[in-house]
């Protein structure tokens, strides 16, 4: 749900729609500008006075100079087919943007290049320094000296800044132009294995990679996402992220662009390693699901959903209680790759007047599989099963398992995998887990899969 | 002593148009009215042939000097004499003549089933197999039962049953002079009730040991069995070239079949496998021990090989990234 903001080419009717709310908004702020006068040079000392308006005036002018729109082409038309944003952090040209809003070039240096437009009109080329997919962050150079930049707010790298304190998210939203949106600080979002500062403003496609400031125009962290079924609730990485993704830069040796992609590979490699790895450490327990037990993670990012028949109409003919716990992990790697998620779900089916056939057969359409989405062959390879009956002890109810993997094509060793089990102990009930896994090793699914099927049990 | 011998003219498709019986040791044939055997056929001459007994008894066909000449029913090459021993037919212009002893031998008597014995067959295997597709529908109705979900596709199957049997019937009625509509029928029927139960079969089987191949190939056996129908359609239709449209049907088969298999090769290295427990049945149907955790984990070592060698080959077209 939470939806990566690099602005993409979109179909002709939706881009209508936003030209039309361009023109509304448009003529209403040529409305307020005649009724107002033109403001006057911001006074620092009365800060504390000022209407909030003003501070991001203020706040604007100073970014101006700072902040560029940066823009995915492709070389053969040398036309864009995704914007971001960026800001400078250094005065020899280095920027802060968002890995998604550089990931065409980093993967196909062939058929993309890279450009900046800044906001007095000045145009050229971008380097790509570093990248740290986990964080969604990248570090991309100008070729410009003598440059202005950011600060970072020294509060926010030591994550002391105060929830309810007004921020200030900059970029270039849609291609509209760039925009300053007031918002509020809300800290960092509960339950969840990323850090990421929780935005209570409306950010948009486009503005990906753009800094989001204090008032005194120092960066607390950059645009990343947004939840798309909420309302004005933003995410930004924190400030700390990209200043150590700048110390990486400056003293490590630049990204050879031919082989970013190996360099996202591994970096995926090491975050799942660190995620399953936090995920043991996290703890498992066992929980009841129906008169089975299944697995649980202890950890605090691991988060539950229910969901039951009980009151479907027509009455239903098997009862059907789900338990699902994901861990709201997300990693934006290519258009087509979002990866870094786990999801353990239990349905306890029950039959009600189904006979021990009729209850197979049930099941057989339940356990139906996932459709296969055919437009991701490119990134992934078709998917391979191996399925046995499979009993992890004597003591434990015998299971119908199937384990599947699809393997990333750009990536050595990170795999895909569902794995499925019903139990097969009585007739008219049973369990069905569902272990899936995403971006992972071979390891790594083996072990938490094994944990998984092991811990199924029949408590009563 | 004089022995009897029969000459019979065929007509164009085969049919025999005429059969003389000669009570002479020679036989003449030919267009002109003097002979024993007249044949009105432009391509022959007047005195065509002669066909008598030779030295050892047997019938010997003689070219009596002819512009279009003397050939043995399938032969390309043109015959002064023609010993007639096993291969009765002669081909003079464009008619086949067949010429017997007396001592010829003749297939034995077929038993006549009567029409009605037909007819309680397929009445009985007609109520078996709708028994057992009704019976079937029941095991795997999981939601409630409506006449519609039941009943239409049981409607379905009667006419196309019933249509199959008609169109063999045709075909009987062409080549054999009449139809033989309950046989067909009765083919198709059992057709119908082995395609049914070699799919339970299949499925339960590839439950019962765990072994998701025989239902991923279950399709091979209904061609086979498609196979044989034919077959026995056939045979009943006992058409001229038996073994030539026998050979024609299994090719259709084979082809069907191969295409299903290639297909089926093309989705798998698309789009793979489909991440499904397979058709199930009550617990008790499982036959093999379940594995270990061990044993299962090991095996999925050779499921990572399969994706590993897939990721290494070109992706399938028509995998574009969507914009």
């Amino acid at each position: 749900m939470r939806c990566p903001l690099a602005h993409r080419a979109r179909r002709a009717g939706r881009y209508t729609f936003d030209v039309r709310h361009l023109l509304v908004a448009g003529l209403f702020a040529a409305g307020a500008a005649i009724a107002q006068p033109p403001p006057a040079a911001p006074v620092a000392p009365e800060v504390q006075q000022l209407p909030l308006s003003t501070t991001a005036e203020r706040v604007y002018d100073h970014a101006k100079p700072r902040i560029v729109q940066i823009r995915t082409l492709l070389q053969a038309a040398g036309r864009q087919t995704s914007i971001g944003s960026g800001f400078l952090v250094s005065a020899d040209g280095m920027a802060i943007t968002n890995y998604h809003v550089v990931s065409r070039f980093a993967l196909d240096p062939r058929t993309y290049r890279l450009e900046y437009l800044a906001p007095d009109g000045a145009k050229g080329a971008l380097k790509l320094l570093a990248i740290d997919v986990g964080h969604d962050l990248a570090v991309v150079k100008l070729e410009r000296a003598d440059l202005p930049y950011f600060a970072f707010d020294p509060r926010a790298l030591a994550g002391r800044l105060p929830k309810g304190e007004r921020i200030y998210a900059m970029g270039n939203p849609l291609d509209l132009g760039f925009t300053i949106v007031e918002g509020t600080f809300n800290g960092l979002v509960d339950k969840s294995y990323d850090e990421r500062i929780h935005f209570s403003g409306a950010i948009n496609p486009g503005m990906s990679g753009g800094p989001v400031t204090a008032g005194d125009g120092r960066v607390v962290g950059v645009n990343v996402a947004k939840r798309l079924d909420g309302e004005q609730v933003g995410f930004l990485v924190p400030a700390s992220y990209a200043a150590a993704l700048i110390e990486r830069a400056r003293k490590g040796s630049a990204l050879v662009v031919d082989k970013a992609r190996e360099e996202v590979g591994r970096q995926l490699d090491a975050w799942q390693a660190a995620f399953y790895e936090a995920l043991r450490a996290g703890g498992f327990r066992s929980s009841t699901i129906g008169p089975y037990r299944g697995l649980e993670s202890a950890a605090p990012w691991v988060t539950c959903w229910a969901a039951t028949n009980a009151d479907q109409v027509p009455k239903p003919r098997t009862a059907v209680n789900t338990t699902r716990c994901s861990s709201s992990t997300g990693i934006f790697v290519s258009d087509l790759i979002l990866t870094g998620r786990v999801e353990l779900s239990y349905s306890y089916y029950k039959a009600i007047d189904l006979n021990a056939f009729q209850f197979a057969k049930e099941l057989s359409q339940r356990s139906g599989g996932n459709a296969v989405d055919p437009r991701v062959g490119k990134r992934l390879t078709g998917q391979e099963c191996h399925d046995d009956f499979v009993a992890a002890a004597p003591s434990r109810p015998p299971l119908r398992a199937t384990w599947c993997m699809r393997a990333y094509r750009e990536f050595e060793g990170l795999y895909n995998v569902t794995l499925l089990a019903l139990t097969q102990d009585q007739d008219r009930e049973a369990l069905l887990a569902q272990l899936t896994m995403q971006g992972v090793s071979h390891a790594n699914a083996v072990a938490l899969g094994r944990r998984f099927l092991e811990a199924i049990e029949w408590q009563r | 002593m004089a022995a009897v011998m029969w000459i019979e003219v065929l007509s164009s498709d085969g049919e025999v148009a005429a059969r003389e019986r000669i009570e002479s040791d020679e036989a003449r044939v030919g267009r002109a009215f003097n002979n024993d055997v007249v044949v009105a056929d432009p391509h022959v001459a007047p005195n065509h042939l002669r066909i008598f007994r030779g030295d050892d008894g047997e019938l010997v066909a003689e070219d009596l000097g002819t512009l279009n000449g003397l050939y043995a029913e399938h032969g390309a090459r043109r015959m002064t004499r023609l010993p007639l021993k096993g291969e009765p037919g002669i081909r003079i212009g464009r008619t086949v003549l067949r010429v017997h002893d007396s001592a010829h031998p003749v297939a034995p008597e077929r038993l006549l089933t009567p029409p009605r014995a037909h007819a309680r067959w397929d009445a009985i295997l007609g109520v078996a197999l709708f028994a057992l597709i009704l019976f079937l529908n029941w095991l795997n109705l999981t939601s409630e039962p409506s006449a519609n979900v039941v009943l239409l596709p049981m409607i379905g199957l009667a006419i196309v049953l019933f249509g199959w049997a008609g169109l063999w019937g045709l075909m009987s009625r062409i080549f054999l002079g009449q139809a033989q509509y309950p046989l067909h029928l009765r083919i198709a029927i059992t057709a119908a009730i082995a395609v049914v139960l070699w799919d339970l079969l299949a499925e339960t089987v590839s439950y019962s040991f765990a072994w998701r191949e025989i239902a991923d190939y279950a399709a091979l056996g209904a061609w086979a069995i498609l196979a044989a129908t034919c077959w026995a359609h056939l045979a009943a239709v006992q058409p001229r070239h038996l073994k030539l449209e026998v050979g024609l049907m299994l090719a259709l088969v084979v082809a069907g079949a191969t295409m299903q298999l290639v297909t089926k090769a093309e989705t798998r290295e698309q789009v793979g496998q489909r991440a499904t427990l397979g058709d199930l049945r009550p617990p008790a149907f499982r036959v093999v021990a379940p594995a270990s955790a061990d044993e299962f984990f090991k095996d999925t070592s050779a499921t990572r090989a399969r994706v590993d060698k897939a990721r290494l080959k070109d992706p399938p077209s028509g995998g574009a990234d969507a914009e």
